[in-house]
């Protein structure tokens, strides 16, 4: 049987640093904080449907990131695999840390919006740990 | 009345404004190095190469994001009006498909696994950080992004 993980979907917003952060939020717990517990996805690949994706999707623990409000990532995996287990606001790490304001720019990004996703990346990978824990993975 | 007069001249220059436009979809797919290239080089196109021709539209804003709130059907109903090139990371052509499905058909399509086979000297560091010989060729990309954009209105 194939080892469960958790996947994490970040919006693909690229008009704002948000959706940067969320980005970068995902790549830090995939490759260094959660490495062989978490995996990333295609946000627009779920969105197109495609089948592998979305059964991958439904047997694992999701966690969505989202950069805004109209919350792109946790809306598109309600309405295609019908579950999110556990869901992130970019937002709410900005307005908990004051002091690191992210720079506007997305391509590189700034030390602000690395830091900010450091301090995210710490609090989804605390969840990652939680969640399969609940499925009774070591 | 002053006011109102205003705004609606205000209104005229906005809507005159963006009927110059052309929106620029990105696949910005994360787990592939061809979704930060695609994500890049549609950054490039609208800040730096063509900012007065050119508009992002949000991929999955697009195809179904914040509905209830109608936060996508903006997006819809620019690609219904306006001209369209997306930009694919991969043969999976997400952002042609969501366009096409919702909207219309595409002016054109940029395939940024071509772009890099065609330029396979410059190999991009990783799909988190493109590095110097990335952003060459999200460069590239983009350049590709706006022949596209000015055959249009040369079209037009």
């Amino acid at each position: 049987m194939t080892k469960k993980k958790v996947f994490i979907i970040p919006c693909s917003g690229i008009g704002k640093v948000f959706g940067s952060i969320g980005r970068e939020t995902a790549y830090i717990v995939a490759n260094e904080l959660s490495r062989e517990k978490a995996a990333l996805e295609c946000l627009p690949l779920i969105v197109k449907g495609k089948s592998e994706v979305i059964e991958a999707l439904k047997e694992n623990k999701v966690i969505t990131i989202d950069g805004c409000p109209l919350k792109c990532s946790y809306n598109n995996l309600m309405e295609k695999v019908g579950k999110v287990d556990s869901q992130f606001m970019t937002t709410n790490v900005v307005k908990e840390n004051r002091d690191l304001k992210p720079e506007p720019k997305i391509i590189p990004i700034g030390e602000n919006t690395k830091k900010l996703s450091q301090k995210l990346a710490e609090q989804v990978a605390k969840e990652v740990d939680r969640l399969l824990e609940e499925e009774g993975v070591e | 009345m002053q006011k109102k007069w205003i705004d609606y001249l205000k209104k005229r220059e906005w809507n005159s404004q963006m009927k110059k436009k052309v929106g620029i979809i990105a696949c910005s797919g994360e787990n592939l190095l061809g979704g930060t290239l695609s994500r890049a080089a549609a950054r490039i196109v609208v800040e730096k190469l063509r900012p007065n021709n050119t508009i992002i539209l949000c991929q999955p804003l697009f195809a179904a994001g914040g509905l209830e709130r109608h936060g996508g059907q903006d997006e819809r109903d620019f690609a219904k009006n306006h001209p369209t090139i997306t930009i694919e990371g991969c043969k999976e052509e997400c952002s042609k498909i969501a366009v096409e499905r919702y909207s219309g058909p595409v002016a054109a399509t940029i395939r940024v696994d071509e772009i890099m086979e065609a330029h396979f000297e410059l190999n991009p560091e990783s799909r988190e950080d493109l590095g110097e010989n990335g952003m060459k060729l999200a460069e590239i990309v983009a350049e590709e992004i706006a022949k596209k954009v000015d055959e249009y209105f040369r079209r037009e």
